[in-house]
């Protein structure tokens, strides 16, 4: 199964200023466009074979109520299938938080 | 509320969700998990998508009482008349994906409304992609236990006497809601009629006005 | 495939160890409902999670309806109010018999 606890790479994205949970994710927020991406990505992955959307539905929710309860549920597509990739070996740890500096990097440049 | 006329700086705006999101996408790629042509591809579908097909279908059933009849009693078949084919793999599934499409009628006496309770499955080749709040744990777990609440923060409320059915679709079936034509639609066409139809009143959460077709903002006097 | 059940039939629904890909959902096991209508013959889910679209168990399904007040105790809404969900025959039994 999953790991039983957060893997540090996806709890630094709160710790660093990402959005704090509320009681309830606000039903008026808007979605921004990196949640669609994100779904995208997520129905790519089950499209092309990797990940069944169901069971990423069931991971999302299994995850989202435990280990990573602290997340806004906007986020839990995000931060599971992170997880998933970790957990599967995809991806190690330093691979993603490299990624995910080198891309800050990108986007910050102009 | 920071001066809508200052200068952005890039970091006050990405957040580490973002980056995560870009990250995660990336990585696949490289990996060949999936092609950066197909997350294109599909986010680009995904925007097209409406529930138009969904808003044709109520209009027409409104104003064709045998129409009407086949669609309630054989909704996938009485899609293809509208040019949906619920078997057909069109990149909104397959047809291990679900299988069967039922309309639920809206009378004086039922209040239909959908929901996924295991993992927000939705009719998308008749309405679209879902609505975020859709997918939300929130609805999917209050829905069904307390669906006159949930209703109530849409605005909608019914009395003791009218019964709020809550279809959960678990399995191979997927949902539309008919919902009941307004008044003041008198002599309308077809045409006019599908603009009033819009997603909400075809998932439960609201009911069709005459003065409301969603394509203008309600402050731009979109709505009364 | 002759269904076991019909329309109108009080059926409950069965509290069965599941398999991780179940659709059975927690809140409707040991509970009573009413066949309202038939559903086509289809394969069951825990055999199309494993793949066996082909080959897996097909079953009649049904629409069962129940009444919210059955389902929560502390149901706010009102009386009237119902859910209605799709089972697989394999998942439920008779009303007022134990098995």
């Amino acid at each position: 199964m999953t790991a039983t606890q957060g893997y540090e790479v996806i709890l630094r994205t709160l710790k660093s200023g990402g959005e704090r949970v509320g009681d309830l994710d606000d039903t008026d927020r808007k979605p921004d466009p990196w949640e669609s991406a994100m779904q995208a990505t997520c129905e790519c992955l089950s499209w092309r074979g990797s990940w069944d959307n169901l069971e990423r539905r069931h991971t999302e929710d299994e995850l989202g109520e435990t280990i990573y309860d602290q997340f806004p549920v906007h986020s839990r597509s995000a931060i599971t299938t992170a997880h998933t990739f970790l957990d599967r070996g995809i991806v190690s740890q330093d691979e993603l938080q490299e990624k995910m500096t080198q891309i800050r990097a990108r986007l910050e440049r102009s | 509320m920071s001066d809508p006329h200052k200068p952005i700086q890039a970091s006050e705006e990405i957040s580490e969700f973002e980056v995560l999101e870009l990250a995660l996408r990336e990585l696949a790629i490289e990996k060949g998990l999936f092609s950066a042509e197909d997350h294109r591809r599909f986010s680009e579908w995904a925007e097209s998508i409406g529930p138009s097909n969904g808003s044709k279908m109520v209009a027409k059933a409104w104003t064709d009482p045998e129409f009407k009849k086949r669609l309630l009693e054989n909704g996938t078949e009485a899609s293809k008349e509208v040019g949906i084919d619920w078997t057909d793999p069109t990149g909104t599934g397959t047809p291990s994906d679900y299988t069967f499409f039922y309309v639920l009628e809206n009378t004086p006496q039922v209040h239909n409304v959908i929901v996924c309770t295991l993992c927000s499955c939705y009719p998308r080749p008749v309405l679209g992609m879902s609505p975020d709040w859709y997918r939300t744990p929130n609805y999917r777990r209050r829905m069904v236990r307390r669906p006159r609440e949930v209703l109530a923060e849409f605005g909608l409320h019914f009395p003791s006497d009218v019964e709020v059915r809550v279809h959960d679709s678990n399995q191979k079936s997927r949902f539309m809601v008919m919902p009941m034509r307004p008044e003041g639609t008198d002599g309308w066409t077809e045409e006019q009629l599908e603009k009033i139809v819009t997603r909400d009143t075809m998932i439960g959460v609201a009911l069709p006005s005459a003065d409301w077709d969603a394509s203008k903002a309600p402050s731009a006097g979109g709505g009364k | 495939m002759t269904p076991k059940f019909k329309v109108g039939d009080r059926v409950v629904v069965k509290d069965q160890t599941s398999l991780f890909h179940t659709r059975t959902q927690a809140f409707v096991r040991n509970q009573e409902g009413t066949v309202v209508e038939h559903r086509p013959d289809w394969v069951i889910p825990e055999d199309e999670a494993f793949d066996k679209l082909e080959t897996g168990r097909k079953e009649p399904f049904y629409v069962v309806r129940f009444k919210q007040t059955d389902l929560w105790p502390r149901y706010t809404g009102f009386a009237v109010d119902t859910l209605e969900t799709e089972c697989a025959e394999g998942w439920l039994r008779p009303a007022g018999k134990n098995e």
